[in-house]
């Protein structure tokens, strides 16, 4: 008689990695090569074709956190729990990399590599709860507790999305306006190049989400399957 | 610093932030994989005794 074989299968596979590979290759030629420079800003606006992507798929992977959350209050399934704690690792990731290309992109523009702007500081606060998020996993020692008051804290977390998305709006912020989803129409504030580039990149990023969530996923799997077979011992 | 070093600069942050986080991934997935067929041998030994 064997041990069951539950070994999580390849979360995503070889054919997911090199279609990203491709894209990301797409978005990096689009970026250096395709688009023209902006006239005001100057190439430093480039900036904009990893930092917007970064953002939207840190928002995409936290409202993954929210839904799994919920779900997993609701139905109490190990399996949701394991998605929102991977999405909230990568929604990380990428939170770091906005929080860190922004203040690149602002030294040159504004003369500061910060200011506590509304949607800065409401950015700031977003990646630090979702840090907290992860912490408090590591924290709290038994399973069932620490499963219940992550999902808390993924679905309140998310509440400081819309007043992100809302700040510019709200409230007079150095940031810049919207310009894909504006007043004017979707996508109808840009150059259709940039919009090109932007979207290009935007499809890359999600993928890489996608990816990176595959891998994450498969390794809490195989983390529970060892925990099985150490309890069957 | 112009333009470019910043342009340089947040490209070497994003790529470096990506491949650091996919190195981890793989290594954790790679150290995992091998406590797991580890794990399951000795339990197949001690099955099999």
């Amino acid at each position: 008689m064997n041990s069951e074989d539950k070994t999580p299968p390849d979360g995503g596979g070889y054919g997911l990695f090199w279609f990203n590979c491709i894209a990301l290759a797409a978005a990096i030629s689009a970026i250096f090569i395709y688009v023209p420079t902006e006239k005001t800003e100057g190439i430093i606006q480039r900036i904009m074709y990893y930092h917007v992507p970064s953002a939207w798929v840190a928002f995409l992977a936290f409202f993954v956190v929210f839904i799994c959350s919920i779900l997993f209050l609701w139905k109490k399934e190990r399996e949701w729990d394991i998605y929102a704690h991977a999405s909230a690792e990568v929604g990380i990731v990428f939170c770091s990399l906005v929080l860190i290309t922004g203040p690149i992109w602002a030294k040159p523009i504004w003369g500061a590599w910060w200011v506590w702007d509304a949607r800065l500081t409401s950015t700031l606060i977003l990646w630090l709860i979702y840090v907290a998020y992860l912490m408090l996993r590591i924290q709290t020692e038994q399973d069932s507790m620490r499963a219940r008051y992550a999902a808390v804290v993924g679905i309140v977390g998310f509440l400081d999305i819309p007043v992100i998305h809302f700040s510019v709006l709200w409230w007079r912020t150095f940031h810049p306006s919207p310009k894909v989803i504006s007043q004017e129409g979707l996508g109808k504030g840009m150059d259709p190049s940039m919009l090109a580039t932007l979207l290009i990149s935007l499809s890359a990023f999600t993928l890489l989400y996608f990816l990176l969530m595959g891998q994450r996923v498969r390794i809490e799997k195989m983390k529970d399957e060892i925990d099985r077979l150490k309890k069957e011992r | 610093m112009n333009q470019l070093g910043y342009l340089f600069a947040a490209n070497a942050f994003v790529w470096a932030g990506i491949f650091l986080y996919v190195f981890r991934l793989m290594k954790r997935n790679r150290e995992l994989k091998k406590d797991l067929e580890l794990l399951k041998e000795t339990f197949n030994k001690t099955i099999e005794k």
